[in-house]
């Protein structure tokens, strides 16, 4: 090698000794993060003990549960089969002439399973309205009245 | 030594070394390959061969580019030198075999061209998370492929070593679009930090290896020689040269090596006519300097190559006084007979 291709080697590595820890840093640093489990809604809590109200019917089956002193309020819904919907928001509504607007979302189902979702005890009346709402459709799918 | 086409001059040394070469290619990827196999059996066909490829390539690039330097700290890995473009080649070729089938897996199955898929399916370039890395890798296999093509001793001539030397130094531009293709690519997406730590041990020893093997040649072409007289400078004593072998100088931004050869001393240019090697740290082989990187000789006395070969390099004058060596750094023109200086045998 001749001189100056000596000097400009030494140059080039010098600049990588330079941009590589900057590149190989920069990169690393970009990595994304491994997804954390984070659920859309709640983990599912266990069934409460004490079956307050129920539904006639058993495809998904529905009741109302609550604890010993009815301090605790729980909806229950199990399907047993795939859903007919791609995806349900369960709202609570006051009576069963309200609609979505007036409801307050009390949970979601997406798939066959078992889920329990906390209610909240309405003091003016033992009554419970429920309306399953498509949110891909935009249609009510159900309402339901214990 | 012609500029006419002619094909590879196999030796046994050559044929020993590509054997190696392929050998552990062959070796290499049926491990690879079997581990795979073994304990993630999901991987396809396609994603085995593409990871398989691109980790021997790259191991075989940091090999290469640390047979420079180390051959510059230590004579005997000059071996590995010699067919240094062959292993080349090989990478090449392997790394031509990971692109092909990457754009296969990933930019086959559209209606767009898959080369037209390979540029346009990724237009982040201002992110950095989601770098169309594979871009990177395409550039740098462009530049592997006109080193790969241009390798051949005919390319060097009819190019000229400048043009040539030029071309090939963009290896260390291709490398960085490696390390980089691999950074924005795999290690993204692959939580094992064994990935990032091994990439980062070569980029740092290559890097350790370069800069030192620099600085220690800096140190020779910065060395001042302060007795002048004449026209001649003062370089050494005669024992400091062993026989049949040289000590290179740099006077003036030129190299010259003496070399001591049959109880005479000879100084000629260093730089090899075929691709910039240093003549001194080769040794005189059947009464010719030999070059170390690829075997060019030429005769200590006039700095030709012994015929039919026509390469020639520089003469100079170079006397003996009191065993103390004196140089005359003014270049004869190339292929200028000189007498050279007898060494006084004492008693």
């Amino acid at each position: 090698m001749i001189k100056p291709l000596r000097k400009r080697h030494l140059q080039i590595w010098i600049t990588l000794a330079v941009l590589l820890p900057i590149g190989i840093v920069s990169a690393w640093l970009v990595v994304p993060q491994p997804v954390k489990n984070h659920l859309l809604q709640p983990a599912s809590s266990q069934a409460l003990p004490t079956v307050l109200k129920g539904l006639a019917q058993r495809n998904p089956f529905i009741d109302i549960r609550c604890n010993a002193d009815t301090s605790v309020l729980q909806l229950e819904w199990v399907s047993r089969t795939e859903l007919t919907f791609p995806s349900a928001l369960i709202y609570q509504v006051s009576d069963s002439s309200k609609g979505i607007i007036d409801g307050e979302i009390v949970g979601r189902v997406d798939m066959r399973g078992a889920y329990h979702f906390p209610l909240k005890k309405n003091p003016t009346t033992k009554d419970f309205h429920f309306i399953i709402y498509d949110i891909i459709h935009h249609k009510i799918i159900q309402r339901i009245n214990f | 030594m012609s500029t006419s086409y002619s094909a590879v001059g196999w030796n046994r040394q050559k044929v020993k070394y590509d054997w190696l070469i392929f050998s552990f290619c062959v070796l290499y990827l049926t491990v690879f390959i079997g581990l795979t196999v073994i304990f993630i059996p999901d991987y396809t066909f396609e994603t085995v061969l593409i990871r398989s490829t691109s980790t021997l390539a790259v191991l075989l690039l940091h090999i290469i580019l640390s047979i420079g330097p180390l051959s510059r700290i230590n004579k005997k890995f000059l071996p590995l030198l010699y067919n240094r473009r062959h292993l080349g080649v090989t990478m090449f070729t392997i790394g031509l075999v990971h692109g092909a089938f990457g754009i296969l897996q990933f930019h086959s199955q559209g209606n767009v061209n898959p080369f037209v898929s390979l540029f346009t399916s990724n237009t982040h370039f201002g992110s950095l998370a989601d770098f169309p890395f594979q871009v990177l890798g395409s550039f740098a296999l462009v530049i592997f492929f006109l080193m790969a093509i241009t390798s051949h001793d005919f390319w060097l001539h009819n190019l000229s070593p400048r043009i040539w030397k030029t071309l090939h130094m963009c290896v260390y531009l291709a490398y960085f679009l490696i390390i980089m293709h691999v950074m924005l690519g795999v290690i993204q997406y692959e939580t094992n930090p064994v990935f990032v730590i091994i990439l980062m041990i070569g980029a740092f020893t290559l890097i350790t290896l370069h800069v030192y093997a620099g600085i220690k040649e800096a140190k020779i072409d910065n060395q001042k020689f302060n007795l002048q007289k004449e026209g001649f400078v003062m370089v050494c004593s005669v024992n400091d040269i062993e026989e049949d072998r040289a000590k290179m100088f740099c006077i003036d931004k030129e190299r010259i090596a003496i070399f001591k050869t049959n109880g005479k001393l000879f100084a000629v240019n260093n730089v090899c006519k075929h691709q910039n090697g240093p003549l001194g740290e080769g040794k005189v082989i059947d009464g010719c300097i030999t070059c170390p990187w690829h075997g060019y000789q030429y005769l200590p006395n006039n700095g030709q190559s012994p015929p039919p070969f026509k390469e020639k390099v520089s003469t100079y004058d170079v006397k003996i006084e009191m065993e103390n060596v004196w140089l005359n750094p003014m270049a004869y023109a190339e292929g200028t007979e000189r007498p050279g200086a007898v060494i006084e045998m004492r008693n």
